[in-house]
């Protein structure tokens, strides 16, 4: 659907975004994720043909998207939604049939369903500027939506929401899209709005591409300290490789031996990885299959939305996340001992 | 006092009483007052949109241009106008020196900057991501400024309020285009300043009141339709 090749993007404050390669499938949800300043909104006006980046290749639903007529025509298969929903001064439906009239094209019942599927049928006469912060996201979405694009650009579309509202929209989203086979683009620097809507997604920093692929396996093997920190890997080891069984290493840390899955070599020099929900916690010694165990002391046990997030000195410093009821129920305070553990397939090694 | 309240009693005398020439000057002021506004609102509107949504080298010093063009001295307009158009000069063979359509053209090169300047500002206060939004929702260019134009329509209003305003008052570039000639190029602006000249304040005052008149009349018009349509949003 869409492939970018080496293209160059620089802004007047200096600011460059280089795309080495980067292609999002027919039918996939692609999240592109990434701190604020990343570039994450440049790549998606390239894509919506808003800013232009040279001098690569870029192919947008098999037509070359650097020829500068046809533009309007390409933008015709493709809808974007920005952070803030822009909608004129008129009727809930003047705003969803907009897309139409550009089109030269007559309501012929598309609008109605949109309002329906939308759940905003009721505000159909309202004003736009009248409506509430989410009705106004859902006509916004309604009037992406109307004209079946086979593209649709999210440019952290729910950010302004409520986590209820913005639940039930996502919930929406997430049907229509897959019901049409929509492609979707999405960019966002939440993470979790990310796992619960991309196929795959790419992370961005400093106008740079730093890994692509499935979310999974981005969130549990970053390829660099800058991808391990943004999505939240928290705790990150120096230590080197000193022997290695199959694909089993052994890596000398600060305090001690750990043992990681991982295809690096006897002798490198590596950063551990270990994400926090990935480390057990118990009271006691645990005898179980898990390769690592250490016993350690609470340096700090701090709120995280709805868990804790516990640092313990294992002579390293080791973070894990506990919910607020293991927290109350083992009695887990600053000061106090606990026993971690976690798997030698839940750390992951970056070369250094 | 005694001479302005005749003024006043001659200027109702002679509407009231249907002075042909009165009615023909006035006649003259609306028209080449109104056309040169709708000229210069059809040059200035798209032309302040353009230069307020396009990103191009030296924008900057474009939109000081525009702004300075909103000063205009109306005698400089009139001098660059008559020299424009007089036989010699590069427009001499249209023959518009000493006519309407010479007046016309004098006035639109002082009301297109205003217009052209008021629309810029009111297209600058609508967020730019408004018009991307548009082109991104399958706008071409000029459906999407149209639609950035109806959102800031109020403004555009006050624009054409302000660029009929500077036009309807102007006498220094209609004096020297059009030479005040009698049943030709006579407008209200030029027989007041000539009744003047003459000493003939009582036809002066006349000619002044209905001039105010009219621009209160037509502003009142704009200004409620203008109010109407604030009050719908």
């Amino acid at each position: 659907m869409i492939k970018l090749k080496n293209l160059d993007f620089r802004l007047p404050s200096g600011f460059t975004l280089g795309i080495g390669s980067l292609e999002i499938r027919e039918g996939e949800v692609f999240a592109i994720i990434g701190p604020n300043g990343a570039g994450k909104t440049t790549l998606l006006n390239i894509i919506a043909l808003l800013q232009e980046a040279k001098p690569g290749a870029f192919e947008l639903a098999g037509r070359d998207a650097l020829l500068p007529s046809g533009r309007t025509a390409l933008r015709r298969s493709m809808a974007y939604l920005f952070s803030r929903p822009y909608l004129v001064n008129d009727t809930v439906y003047a705003n969803i049939a907009l897309p139409l009239r550009f089109r030269g094209e007559r309501d012929s019942g598309r609008v109605a369903e949109m309002l329906e599927v939308f759940k905003i049928a009721h505000l159909r006469d309202r004003n736009a500027h009248q409506l509430s912060q989410g009705e106004r996201h859902r006509v916004s979405l309604a009037r992406a939506f109307v004209t079946r694009p086979r593209l649709v650009l999210l440019d952290e579309p729910f950010s302004s929401l409520d986590a209820r509202v913005k639940e039930a929209i996502i919930g929406d989203l997430r049907r229509i899209t897959k019901a049409a086979g929509t492609t979707v683009v999405l960019v966002t620097q939440d993470q979790e709005e990310a796992l619960a809507l991309a196929d795959r997604l790419a992370v961005l920093k400093d106008g740079r591409l730093l890994q692509q692929g499935e979310p999974q396996e981005i969130f549990a093997r970053p390829v660099s300290k800058e991808v391990a920190d943004f999505v939240g890997v928290e705790t990150l080891i120096n230590g080197e490789v000193t022997a290695k069984s199959d694909n089993l290493c052994s890596v000398r840390v600060a305090g001690g031996t750990l043992e990681v899955v991982s295809d690096r070599e006897i002798g490198d020099k590596v950063l551990l990885c270990v994400r926090p929900e990935a480390v057990s916690i118990s009271k006691a010694a645990a005898a179980d299959s898990m390769r690592n165990h250490f016993r350690g002391r609470i340096i700090s046990a701090e709120p995280w939305g709805l868990e804790y997030r516990l640092s313990i000195d294992c002579g390293f410093n080791l973070i894990a996340a506990v919910t607020k009821r293991s927290l109350d129920e083992m009695g887990l305070k600053p000061g106090g001992e606990v026993f971690a553990s976690f798997k030698a397939t839940a750390a992951h090694l970056i070369r250094r | 006092m005694e001479f302005i309240l005749s003024g006043l009693r001659t200027g109702f005398s002679l509407v009231a009483g249907g002075d042909a020439e009165v009615y023909s000057i006035v006649r003259l002021s609306l028209f080449v007052s109104i056309f040169a506004t709708a000229v210069s609102v059809v040059i200035g509107v798209p032309l302040g949109a353009l230069i307020a949504i396009k990103k191009f080298p030296l924008k900057k010093i474009v939109i000081s241009l525009v702004n300075t063009g909103m000063g205009l001295p109306p005698v400089v307009v009139g001098l660059m106008a008559m020299l424009l158009l007089s036989r010699n000069g590069p427009l001499g063979f249209l023959g518009w020196l000493y006519t309407p359509a010479g007046m016309v053209l004098a006035q639109v090169i002082i009301a297109t900057p205003v217009v052209t300047g008021l629309s810029l500002s009111a297209m600058q206060s609508l967020d730019r991501k408004f018009y991307l939004q548009m082109l991104t929702l399958g706008a071409g260019q000029w459906q999407a400024m149209w639609v950035c134009l109806r959102e800031v329509k109020l403004s555009i209003l006050a624009a054409v309020i302000a660029g009929f305003g500077s036009v309807i008052s102007e006498v220094g570039a209609v004096m020297m285009v059009g030479g005040n000639i009698r049943h030709q190029t006579r407008v209200l602006t030029t027989a007041t300043v000539m009744e003047t000249h003459m000493g003939n304040f009582d036809n002066a005052i006349a000619l002044g009141l209905i001039l105010l008149g009219l621009t209160f009349l037509i502003n009142m018009a704009l200004t409620f339709i203008q109010q109407q349509k604030a009050r719908a949003e």
